[in-house]
């Protein structure tokens, strides 16, 4: 379920999924879904901090005001998600020129729509993207921007430093932003954020302030899941190894926010370091409130008695 | 015209061909072709008409594989053998003799560097090794026969895999070890005391130029205080380097990172492959070689001591080794 999607898509599918569930018009149903799906996303996603963030929301609607209105809650937090993306991506989209050349990882939500915005602005630009193993989503991402008309190079993980000499910016997404300014995001972004460092390349993240981990401000460490030689080879190369054969596959890594120049969110572009700073002052988004998920997760419980 | 001993074709066509592989056998292979081709000349018993001879067939191995540094390097081993010689016979068993020295040294070069480079491996070490390295898998074996070595992580090196093969070489000897993506070897380079790779070659600058994606391990490591060592045979240096001639990168087939229908199927993406990076020697803290530990800055002296003739520009004329100048000097 969901595996290959990007943090935004899982948001989105996880709110599709809410609504249709809400839908039905039974408490107790719903309830039971949400609190699976906090399950699973905890379990296999801990660090999809917008989904989190939205399970926290909706819980919390039904802990506060009970069921009812709670499918239009859904559409509305929808609608507002699909507005921050949209206003963080214009911001990004002004720091680009016509011929500059970019290079992303993945198969981000945000790098797909700011690529779709530069198309319609009619800036021409060069894109490189890294396979990005494993799930070598940088493949689908090279495809969206062929099908844009973008020229795109394709090349493994390992060449983002050979190549890093022809390329103007760096633009990625990200799962979660810490409160240190830390981005997670897929396995790979660190060491291509340290490159373009060494290379003196600028870095950008695409991140509305949904993906902000409140959690993080007291303290807590974002986890960051693993899977095993699965995602490396499939059964038949299996068979052609040694029976012991063994890998470790992160799937994000935590790039330190000094590799990087700029996060870039609905309230504009600013230090990574800045974005508490800038969430306490503009805080009525409603997206950030830091009640923990556990204690949500235990009134629901309450609630529906289980 | 001159005749070759059959032999001595077959190894030329065998290397052109690529059925003799990697630096070492192909090094070796070249020394071999030069005994016998001093062992069965059966022209005049003059010490001019044997150099030209020789020469000759130096020039014809050389031109195998343009990109192969091991090649040159064992020819001109070699052949310049034939620089202080005075007579027909003294000159045929300056060549024998040279040429075995040379595959005896080259054989014996990667178990040195093993035992070397182990010696610097300190107790309860955790190792991260890219591609796959012959040199470089020996000095960890060797360090783990020692007892210092606990895990090995080892990058699976897109596009053609070769980090399936050391994990199956480090596998068999009982070494723990551990594969992962490329792309997490920052995510696990604080856990590793040891970078450990080898080498395609190695420029008078002390640069390497090895399997795409070692510069960015090595860059890694720098940023998180982890040492660097590359395990190196002598015959890896390159001398050409010494005059200004730049490392050339081969790109490879898109193919190896693609299938074609894929590749038909979006003619707007260019996969780039390049098979090579370079590492500058600021990344590198020492090389290993079957002579020593070096700072990679002093690769100079192994071209220097191993392949003096290097320095000697005369050796080359307009940019290109001549082959007739070493044999002559």
């Amino acid at each position: 379920m969901f595996t290959r999607f990007t943090g935004s898509e899982l948001a989105f599918s996880v709110l599709d999924e809410l609504y249709s569930t809400a839908s039905k018009g039974s408490e107790i149903e719903f309830v039971k879904r949400l609190l699976d799906l906090v399950d699973y996303v905890l379990s296999e996603r801990p660090a999809s901090m917008a989904t989190i963030n939205i399970l926290r929301q909706v819980g919390l609607y039904i802990t506060e005001r009970g069921f009812s209105g709670v499918d239009k809650y859904i559409l509305e937090l929808k609608e507002k998600y699909q507005a921050i993306l949209d206003r963080a991506v214009e911001v990004m989209a002004r720091r680009i020129t016509s011929g500059e050349v970019l290079l992303s990882n993945s198969n981000s939500l945000a790098v797909r729509k700011l690529l779709s915005l530069l198309a319609k602005q009619g800036k021409s630009i060069k894109l490189y993207v890294t396979e990005s193993r494993p799930g070598g989503e940088g493949l689908l991402l090279a495809e969206y921007a062929e099908n844009l008309g973008f020229d795109v190079y394709l090349i493994v993980d390992s060449a983002a430093r050979f190549f890093m000499k022809s390329i103007d910016k760096v633009v990625v997404g990200a799962e979660a932003v810490a409160s240190n300014g830390a981005v997670v995001s897929k396995i790979g972004t660190s060491l291509i954020a340290l490159a373009a460092k060494e290379a003196r390349k600028r870095v950008f993240v695409v991140a509305p302030t949904v993906k902000f981990s409140p959690e993080t401000l007291h303290g807590e460490l974002l986890k960051l899941p693993e899977h095993d030689w699965k995602l490396l080879v499939s059964s038949e190369e299996a068979a052609r190894l040694p029976e012991n054969y063994s890998a470790r596959v992160p799937l994000y890594d935590v790039t330190p926010p000094e590799y990087i120049d700029a996060i870039v969110t609905e309230y504009g572009l600013f230090a990574p370091q800045a974005l508490p700073l800038v969430l306490s002052l503009v805080e009525k988004s409603g997206f950030t409130i830091a009640r923990p998920i556990e204690e949500i997760v235990s009134s629901l419980k309450r609630r529906v008695g289980v | 015209m001159t005749t070759y001993p059959q032999r001595v074709l077959e190894i030329a066509s065998g290397i052109r061909e690529m059925k003799i592989r990697g630096a070492g056998r192909i090094a070796r292979a070249a020394a071999e072709a030069l005994k016998i081709a001093a062992l069965e000349y059966t022209g005049e018993r003059d010490l001019e008409a044997f150099k030209r001879y020789m020469t000759n067939v130096g020039e014809l191995l050389v031109s195998t594989r343009p990109t192969a540094v091991s090649l040159p390097n064992a020819v001109v081993y070699v052949l310049s053998s034939l620089r202080r010689v005075s007579s027909f016979s003294e000159a045929r068993e300056a060549v024998v003799k040279r040429a075995e020295m040379f595959i005896f040294e080259s054989e014996e070069a990667t178990r040195r560097i093993g035992q070397i480079g182990a010696r610097r491996i300190k107790e309860n070490s955790v190792i991260l090794t890219h591609c796959h390295s012959t040199a470089a898998v020996g000095v960890i074996i060797e360090a783990f026969k020692q007892g210092r070595v606990i895990r090995v992580y080892s990058t699976e090196t897109r596009p053609a895999y070769q980090g399936r093969i050391t994990f199956t070489h480090l596998a068999k000897s009982g070494v723990p070890v551990t594969q992962i993506p490329d792309s997490a070897v920052r995510y696990v380079i604080n856990e590793v005391d040891y970078v450990v790779v080898g080498a395609d070659t190695v420029a008078s600058n002390g640069a390497v130029v090895n399997k795409i994606g070692t510069s960015q391990v090595t860059l890694a490591a720098k940023e998180a205080r982890t040492r660097v060592y590359v395990a190196a045979e002598s015959y890896k240096f390159s001398p050409l380097t010494l005059i200004g001639e730049l490392v050339t990168i081969e790109y490879r087939s898109p193919e190896e990172i693609v299938p074609r229908e894929w590749l038909e199927k979006h003619p707007r993406i260019k996969v780039l492959n390049p098979v090579f990076d370079v590492t500058p020697p600021e990344y590198i803290d020492a090389i290993i070689t079957e002579h020593g530990v070096i700072p990679p800055q002093a690769a100079v002296l192994i071209l220097i001591e191993k392949l003096g003739w290097a320095l000697d520009f005369q050796g080359y004329s307009e940019g290109k080794l001549d082959l007739n100048r070493i044999v002559s000097l």
